[in-house]
């Protein structure tokens, strides 16, 4: 009957150049894409930022 | 008074083929209606049409203070910008006559692009240190708030131009339009903290998908806020055409063809472009067509159409589908998930329709916010 509020959470996925290993997390803000972050978990690669997205979630 | 003797099945016309009551019952609505119909109608559609204009008064007022609050937090400016920023808001455009159409283009195109240098220009004399980057952002937030007050202050008046002269058809139009207007300032207002945190929007996606291929390219500025890279792909030479991120801006592809052109000879223009879906169409599909894939005014693709003919050089499109609020709102997983494949299918599309040895120009389209190269 009510409809929902719907609030948009900013992700980013950062992804390995050398494993492809894809990890998502929370927007940070000074996040861009293309930018290296961080070392790779599971290897010594550097990871990238493949995306930065919204997604809907309803309160 | 005797009320027990009433004849319940005379009184309502049951019993007999008149009766007064039954016969004022009837008639009296339809003179009503008859007499004024238009102003009861007129009273129930202005309800809604309030009621939106609300929206629309509430979107404009906190645009303006979401802009003034963002100018006064990061250019830090020496005096209280408040009254520029009004003055900016205020800001015009007064398109060329076109009773004689021939020239209309270059026309448009210089008063366009006057507005946007002198906004820019203005902007920038509220902090002259302000980053160029910064300085993006923060016109098109002026250019959000001023499209919101603009439209409140259009469809404010044609309601109360209806209201005051009591015209039921004056108020029809608006009816129908208004869900649409709204839907439009909806976006617009739900497109500022994207453009305030410097993310990418939907209409990025063209970029987006070019930017990425340039990362390891040579570039070089070659238009106004515009970047060229060059790159190789399967013995074809790749020119890959952008406007300059990660700030807010569309470039100006039009002059950068025109200045490509002069030094390459090009054998196909691919564009990549973000279009607007239909009513049941689902977002993030993916089209390939021909024609140039851009939006605007309409002077960008004037100009890239008329190179393209003069050159006999074909153009190709690949086009994102998605709605007017996914364009200029934070990109959804949806269409950020298609960039890989637009990509495979341009590699796709150079592949099928051109040689070995020859040059393709491939342009990202739309807003880099947030998308560097």
């Amino acid at each position: 009957m009510f409809s929902k509020e719907k609030i948009i959470l900013a992700y980013t996925v950062e992804k390995c150049k050398k494993c492809n290993l894809e990890r998502k997390r929370k927007y940070q803000e000074g996040d861009l894409l293309f930018a290296e972050t961080s070392k790779c978990a599971s290897c010594d690669g550097i990871a990238v930022i493949e995306k930065i997205f919204g997604e809907t979630i309803e309160s | 008074m005797d009320f027990t003797s009433i004849d319940f099945d005379q009184l309502f016309g049951s019993g007999g083929d008149t009766n007064p009551i039954m016969m004022l019952i009837w008639i009296i609505p339809i003179f009503i209606f008859v007499l004024y119909g238009q102003r009861i109608q007129l009273t129930v559609t202005s309800g809604e049409i309030k009621k939106g204009i609300k929206k629309l008064e509430e979107y404009k007022i906190k645009s303006r203070v979401e802009l003034i609050d963002y100018v006064k937090k990061n250019m830090n400016p020496k005096d209280d910008p408040t009254k520029k920023i009004d003055r900016f808001l205020d800001y015009f455009t007064i398109m060329p006559v076109d009773m004689d159409p021939n020239g209309i283009v270059g026309k448009v195109r210089h008063i366009v692009r006057a507005r946007e240098d002198y906004s820019r220009e203005h902007v920038k004399s509220i902090s002259p240190q302000t980053s160029k980057i910064e300085l993006t952002k923060i016109q098109t937030l002026l250019e959000i708030a001023t499209s919101l007050q603009m439209i409140y202050k259009v469809i404010n008046h044609m309601f109360l131009t209806a209201k005051k002269q009591n015209n039921y058809p004056l108020i029809l139009p608006l009816q129908m339009i208004l869900p649409f207007i709204l839907e439009e300032a909806e976006a617009m207002h739900k497109a500022i903290p994207t453009f305030k945190m410097g993310q990418p929007i939907g209409d990025g996606i063209g970029p987006m998908v070019v930017g990425k291929m340039m990362l390891d390219s040579k570039k070089e500025s070659v238009a106004f806020q515009t970047i060229l890279g060059e790159t190789q792909y399967d013995q074809r030479k790749l020119l890959l055409l952008k406007a300059e991120g990660p700030g807010s801006t569309v470039g100006r592809p039009g002059d950068a063809v025109e200045s490509i052109l002069s030094k390459n000879k090009l054998d196909v223009i691919i564009m990549v472009d973000a279009a607007l879906k239909m009513e049941g169409e689902d977002s993030a599909t993916t089209a390939q067509g021909f024609g140039a894939a851009i939006g605007g005014i309409g002077t960008e693709r004037f100009q890239i159409e008329d190179i393209a003919t003069k050159n006999n050089i074909p153009i190709f499109a690949i086009v994102i589908k998605q709605s007017v609020k996914e364009a200029i709102t934070l990109m959804t997983k949806d269409i950020a998930d298609k960039a890989d494949d637009v990509r495979s299918q341009i590699y796709e599309m150079i592949h099928d329709n051109t040689t070995p040895g020859q040059t393709v120009l491939l342009i990202g389209v739309g807003n880099t916010m947030g998308v560097p190269q």
